[in-house]
């Protein structure tokens, strides 16, 4: 089998981003991240169809891809290109208003390009200390990429971030140690004992207390990274403040790649200690997570806050499902994918009203669906789908999850349902009354290539989560069914 | 066997009172070579000492007993302390009359009539000078204890004898240098306070604003000035001695041969003196704490000793 | 190994280590910004030769290259780094603190006998050589955490979170004989760029906030 889509899906974002540092021309920044967003799009497609055909895909023993790696490189590959897209209309736009220089504007996208490269790198690699470093690399990137308007919220948030985000990554860091503390021993001192699938297999002869403790780093580290309260209090900000196009990217990537390395190590505790103490302590995060985005969502007056919060409720739905495990995997997983996409969308479309009215406050914003058709769409179409509403993908993941805890725990299933309802119900409301009614204020208006590219970002995204929001294709079927072999048994086996 | 005890007891009491105005007269030497001052020969003070004795004291007519009283107590206190502490030999003969504790109490016992002594005369700066040793005296207590016990914990006794023996002979005490490292830490900070030494205390300045240890003998003249001057001196060689031996016992005389004596003594100085050294050029590279400022200090100290502690039993556990 | 018996050696790394969280105290009691600074200095350099003893010990070359690299990093450009920033945001010193000296010292204590307690039951598991170092590193790295908490500065929490990658590499040299060299590579180069990056955090937020206290960024609230 080749390896050379694997490659390109890493190496793309690189070569793009590297080149758009280097030309600084407009035209052919524009040209190299369609170019790029094609190439990591095609490569996705194509890493995901060879594990779909075999399994799994290896590159010299330091890129390897499961079936969860492939289910994340789908994720990112396919946001990423759209939100590539959306970013040369978004960026192109403010470098039209004269917001930023060119320069500024190739150092935007060179740095957007180094952010999804070191996701996607960190989601393919084998081994947890090198995912560590990448994964650190995307909060770096992340953290320029935040503070680059300048503005004085825009520094606040970006301190906020790398500030939280640097802990949370120290402490997962030593997490890894405490891996490689217990499985030095048996694996040997070298890169062997930091590998997933070595781990996997001497997972029983780990030390189950130190695993534990290991795991207990690793959530609270790359939890912090994933937005999971309660320590979520940089999210809001950092999601409010970053230039949309990255909002859009840290919603739907950042924090799924989060819940990725979190699931990694979930899956060496599983078979060291049972899936029992690792599920509990997702389910608790999970759901003090959902409580607490439930009650922001209802105070929120900044629209880009409130998809921010609906994030971390998402996330919280998520992980609920990993928790519960068995059919609860396939849900988590499933809505990781729908969440990456409605979120992009609503965030796109969140962008678009900025541009137009440059205020983030939601009283102000009336009747979308006329005034700007495409990011009225955008708003409506991914604010009923992330409420939960058919015909979206998320429906289906929140109603099996639902059905998951209560054959394991009613009383999981009572307190999320509640807090489903509540969320449900004030994000409709918001959303509804952006998009519905007479426009207020007329705001400027956006030139007509930013408007071709958004659109063709916000149409790409809308028809995958139509497309996969009805059925699940048979070929993502079997990655799922691949995933769920990863996690084997739930909290207690409902079958 | 007696007479043999006796003359150790009498040649340490020698070697301690020798040594003790050459401490002084070493840091201010050293002092004054980093100001860049040729300073006063490191004899001085016991040129200080000769005169003070001979001159007449002037003894303030509303003071009570304690004040002409205090004087002899703090000296004898003092010296009675140093007796306990091993110094060039690692067997004192004295070593059954009291143990790491009794030594801190000797010297609470000192500190406590001076203060009561700063307060009897009844001027302000006495009393403020009591009231701040007060404050710092309390301060360092509980570290100074926690610290010595952390010691006493690794070495298995309270007696400083025996610690220092066992730690010189290498018989297995220090197992983990982390509750040590941390005692040493916090006795040093014990050491500079109660001594009343650079970042607690400046013993060359008669500012009223900062003195302590000055403002408290403020009213001291002739021969008492000179008892206590000549005890403050003592208490700084009972600690460079209580930290160089029971840290770093190597050298001194396990066995009363003369030899191995001559060699703890020679030793024994050269310890002193480096820590006395020390001593002055720390005070010529840090500048003098704010009294509110000097809790902070303590408060590490007593962290640290509390460290040691914790090390010792978790370590152990 | 022949110079050396085990025992010796090991109570040298135990010396190493347990200076190492001596450096984290001063730290701690420390309110002038050049002096952390300093102080982090020298903690590097301690943790740069307990690195290299373990190295020596069990002959494990590689955590040579990690010690060597500590001092370029953490002893020479970081601080550099870190001079820089305090000579543009012209802060000499913290007044204020969110929790002061003494209590932040118990608290530290505390967090020392925490981070034995949380590894007491995993320290078996370790080498005999380095038995200790795991709670020492762990005892550190919660330290530069309550740091940054603790700590109004821009620049001292940097310092926190200096302070926490040294008990990282502390627990990964000494209790885990190190991680593989290209692990080390990428963490120092990582730990470089993070540190470029908020040097130029606070660059930009002494700027435009006029101060690089960190509790007057309130613009953004709920």
């Amino acid at each position: 089998m080749s390896s050379w889509p694997l490659v390109l899906l890493v190496a793309a974002p690189v070569i793009a981003g590297l080149g758009s540092l280097v030309v600084q021309q407009r035209r052919a920044i524009e040209v190299l991240q369609c170019a790029q967003a094609g190439a990591m799009l095609a490569a996705a497609a194509l890493v995901a169809g060879q594990i779909i055909a075999a399994g799994e895909a290896s590159v010299g023993g330091f890129l390897q891809v499961d079936a969860l790696s492939a289910w994340l490189d789908l994720i990112i590959g396919f946001v990423g290109s759209s939100g590539t897209l959306y970013a040369v209309g978004y960026v192109g736009e403010e470098l039209d208003r004269a917001h930023v220089s060119l320069k500024r504007y190739s150092q935007f996208f060179c740095l957007f390009d180094m952010y999804l490269a070191s996701m996607l790198l960190a989601v393919n690699l084998e081994n947890i200390a090198i995912m560590w470093i990448a994964i650190e690399g995307s909060t770096l990137s992340a953290a320029l990429l935040i503070g680059f308007d300048r503005s004085k919220a825009a520094l606040e948030a970006g301190w906020k971030y790398v500030i939280l985000s640097s802990v949370g990554i120290a402490l997962a860091l030593f997490g890894t140690i405490l891996v490689y503390y217990s499985s030095e021993h048996i694996l040997g001192v070298s890169n062997e004992a930091l590998r997933w699938s070595q781990l996997y297999r001497v997972a029983e002869k780990l030390d189950p207390v130190a695993i534990k403790v290991a795991f207990i780093f690793a959530l609270i580290g790359y939890g912090t990274k994933a937005g999971v309260a309660p320590m979520h209090t940089w999210l809001p900000d950092a999601h409010a403040e970053a230039p949309t196009p990255v909002s859009a990217m840290l919603s739907a990537n950042m924090l799924t790649v989060a819940v990725y390395a979190i699931l990694r190590f979930k899956a060496v505790t599983d078979r060291s200690v049972g899936p029992e103490f690792a599920g509990k302590l997702i389910v608790g995060l999970a759901l003090l997570s959902l409580a607490v985005s439930a009650i922001f969502i209802l105070v929120q007056r900044d629209y880009k806050r409130l998809f921010a919060y609906s994030s971390i409720e998402h996330i919280g739905i998520a992980l609920l499902g990993f928790g519960i495990g068995g059919l609860g995997v396939f849900a988590g997983a499933w809505h990781l994918m729908n969440h990456a996409l409605a979120k992009s969308t609503a965030f796109y479309g969140a962008g678009l009203v900025f541009l137009r009215h440059d205020h983030k406050s939601l009283d102000r914003v009336t009747g979308l669906l006329e005034q700007m058709p495409v990011a009225g769409t955008a708003i409506l179409v991914a604010g009923v789908a992330l409420a939960g509403l058919p015909p979206f993908g998320l429906f289906i993941s929140e109603v099996l999850i639902v059905a998951g805890s209560y054959t394991i725990r009613p009383e999981v299933a009572y307190v999320f349902l509640a807090l489903l309802a509540l969320a449900f119900a004030t994000l409709l409301y918001q959303v509804l009354r952006m998009v519905l009614g007479e426009p207020g204020e007329a705001g400027t208006a956006l030139g007509r290539q930013c408007r071709i590219f958004t659109s063709a970002a916000v149409g790409i995204n809308i028809v995958a989560l139509g497309t996969i929001g009805l059925r699940v294709p048979p070929g993502l079927e079997t990655l799922l069914a691949s995933i769920l072999k990863i996690f084997g048994v739930g909290m207690e086996a409902p079958r | 066997m007696m007479l043999q005890a006796i003359t150790l007891v009498v040649a340490q009491a020698i070697v301690l009172l020798a040594i003790s105005p050459f401490l002084v007269g070493l840091i201010r030497k050293v002092k004054a070579r980093f100001q860049c001052r040729r300073g006063a020969g490191v004899f001085q003070p016991y040129a200080d000492l000769a005169k003070l004795f001979r001159k007449q004291p002037v003894i303030s007519t509303t003071t009570s007993w304690i004040f002409t009283a205090t004087p002899y107590i703090l000296f004898a206190s003092t010296l009675s302390a140093g007796l306990l502490v091993p110094t060039f030999i690692s067997q004192t003969p004295m070593n059954f009359a009291g143990n790491i504790i009794a030594l801190v109490y000797l010297l609470a016992l000192g500190t406590f009539f001076l203060i009561l002594a700063g307060l009897d005369a009844g001027s302000a700066f006495g009393g403020m000078g009591s009231s701040r040793e007060a404050i710092v005296a309390s301060l360092t207590e509980p570290a100074m204890i926690l610290s010595i016990f952390a010691i006493a914990l690794t070495a298995g006794s309270t007696n400083l004898s025996t610690i220092v023996h066992k730690t010189a002979l290498m018989e297995g005490i220090v197992t983990d240098p982390s509750p040590h490292l941390m005692a040493l830490a916090a006795l040093c900070i014990v050491a500079l306070a109660e001594t009343g030494r650079v970042p607690v205390d400046n013993p060359a300045t008669h500012l009223e604003l900062t003195m302590i240890h000055e403002a408290m003998v403020l009213e001291y003249s002739g021969r008492y000035l000179a008892l206590v001057e000549w005890a403050a001196g003592l208490k700084l060689a009972v600690f460079l001695t209580l930290i160089a031996n029971v840290f770093a016992p190597w050298g001194i005389a396990t066995t009363l041969t003369p030899a191995a004596m001559g060699i703890g003594l020679v030793t024994y100085i050269l310890k002193i003196a480096g820590l006395a050294m020390l001593i002055g050029t720390l005070e010529c590279m840090f500048a003098k704490l704010r009294l509110f400022r000097v809790t902070d200090l303590l408060g590490v100290a007593f962290i640290l000793a509390l460290l040691g502690l914790v090390f010792f039993y978790i370590l152990r556990g | 190994m022949s110079l050396f018996s085990i025992d010796v050696g090991s109570q040298l790394v135990d010396l190493g280590s347990a200076l190492l969280l001596l450096t984290c105290f001063a730290i701690v009691a420390q309110r002038r910004l050049s002096a952390c600074v300093d102080l982090f200095v020298l903690q590097s350099v301690f943790l740069a030769l307990t690195a290299s003893l373990v190295a020596f010990l069990t002959g494990i070359h590689h955590i040579y290259v990690a010690a060597a690299l500590t001092i370029v990093v953490k002893a020479v450009i970081i601080p550099r780094i870190l001079k820089q920033v305090i000579e543009h945001v012209n802060v000499k010193r913290e007044l204020e603190m969110n929790v002061n000296v003494p209590t932040g010292l118990l608290i530290c204590g505390a967090l020392v006998i925490l981070a034995f307690f949380i590894t007491q039951p995993i320290i078996p598991l370790g080498f005999l050589l380095t038995r200790d170092s795991l709670a020492i590193a762990l005892a550190i790295v919660l330290i530069g955490f309550f740091m940054m908490i603790a700590r109004k500065k821009a620049v001292t929490q940097v310092i926190g979170f200096l302070v926490m990658e040294n008990g990282l590499f502390l627990g990964a040299t000494a209790a885990a004989y190190g991680m593989p060299l290209i692990v080390e590579l990428g963490v120092f180069f990582d730990l470089l760029v993070g540190t470029l990056i908020i040097g130029i955090y606070s660059h930009r937020l002494q700027d435009a906030f006029d101060s690089v206290d960190t509790s007057k960024l309130t613009t953004l609230k709920e």
